[in-house]
């Protein structure tokens, strides 16, 4: 973002940069940041927080008044009250994950979960009146046809023109997390982050599946894949020891 | 999970040690009061409206979110896997304020919100994302934009 913040800055508007890793912007120096000490992907903090949302929002616009720049970097001092977990969150039903179940037991119960997750997902739909599964551009039927046949032992060709099909094969993933992640939340309670991916990761048939497929593919001939499937299926911080 | 130092050390250290373009100019403009402004978000999330194409890999160039998107047509097709993604799922807003900068346009505290707001995939290259920033900012003088918001995700 400071780069950003740079090329537009030089172009004649005033920019002001939300910051989530403080040493990064030290070593860029843009003109206005402001460092907010939340999780790396909620730059605004709490979600369905409007008014704390409102309260980082303003507090980067004000640095656009101050004169005393460049650089100008200041601290946001409250964290996140949604980063605790929710003791009332209870995770949907689903049958105990098997350790160690073949590919073929792991492919049959990853697709059996996403079809016992639908209601929860029907209600997450009507809760927030919206989903963030779709990047893939295929329904998420279609999504877990793909990732089984890939488990499967099979290459099944990209369906969408310009988009390689390990490609696919990411965004696929990426639907089927969000999809199981969002009915995971459906209800009253306010799950953390970190309650969600516990679940979906340690106890969950489409976790173990994602990590069925990445042990399948890790050292894949095709070098496109081999990356999806080593770097951008699992975050860092949930691959096994 | 709330700072760096909570993350697996391999990846606090990649990011903090992200390398970063040396810029030999510091650029540094100044405007009118808040409350005259004219605001955009330019992000780096890897946001996409729904139906049109997601960011490839590293792609260095730009998606186009039109001030009225509704919550449901908005995606996120950033490269990372390394990151949160349930607050976006929960509320766009914490990744692009739109519903919250429109409440400060309403207040008074800023003077307009932007007709358009911009995307790009956070992790690419920035020099070859320069000349693409470029054309955003033409792109917002034309939306007599003077105040631009940055996050990152």
């Amino acid at each position: 973002m400071s780069a950003l913040g740079h090329y537009i800055e030089e172009a004649g508007i005033a920019t002001v940069a939300l910051s989530l890793i403080r040493p990064q912007t030290e070593n860029t120096r843009p003109p206005r940041a402001l460092w907010v000490p939340f999780e790396l992907g909620r730059p605004f903090g709490p979600p369905s927080d409007p008014v704390f949302q409102k309260r980082v929002l303003l507090a980067a616009l004000r640095l656009l008044e101050r004169e005393d720049g460049p650089v100008l970097i200041e601290d946001f001092p409250d964290d996140d009250p949604r980063a605790a977990p929710d003791p009332a969150w209870r995770a949907p039903f689903i049958p105990p994950t098997v350790a160690n179940g073949d590919i073929a037991s792991v492919t049959s119960r990853l697709e059996a979960e996403i079809l016992l997750l639908s209601g929860a997902h029907q209600r997450w739909v009507a809760q927030t009146g919206r989903t963030t599964v779709g990047v893939s551009g295929m329904p998420i039927g279609d999504c877990v046809r793909y990732i089984a046949d890939w488990l499967r032992g099979k290459a099944p060709e990209s369906p969408r023109e310009g988009f390689s099909a390990p490609l696919i094969l990411r965004f696929a993933v990426d639907d089927v997390k969000a999809y199981c992640l969002e009915a995971a939340a459906a209800g009253t309670a306010k799950p953390s982050s970190r309650q969600l991916g516990d679940w979906l990761w340690n106890e969950t048939a489409t976790g173990a599946g994602i990590r069925a497929l990445r042990a399948a593919h890790f050292d894949s001939e095709d070098s496109r894949l081999k990356l999806i499937a080593s770097n951008f299926i699992i975050p860092s911080a949930r691959l096994l020891p | 999970m709330t700072r760096l130092t909570d993350l697996p050390a391999t990846q606090a250290k990649n990011l903090a040690e992200l390398p970063c373009p040396e810029f030999a100019t510091r650029p540094w403009v100044t405007g009118p009061a808040l409350s005259e402004r004219r605001v955009a978000i330019v992000s780096s999330a890897g946001l996409v409206v729904r139906g049109e194409n997601p960011f490839r890999g590293r792609d260095p160039d730009f998606r186009v979110i039109p001030g009225d998107t509704k919550a449901d047509g908005l995606l996120m097709s950033h490269i990372s896997v390394n990151y949160d993604r349930t607050g976006f799922q929960e509320d766009w807003n914490v990744v692009l304020p739109i519903d919250p900068l429109n409440e400060l346009a309403a207040d008074g505290a800023i003077g307009s919100v932007a007709a358009t707001h911009y995307s790009f995939m956070g992790a690419t290259d920035p020099v070859q994302m320069e000349p693409h920033a470029r054309e955003v900012a033409d792109r917002l003088k034309r939306d007599q934009v003077d105040a631009v918001i940055l996050p990152p995700v």
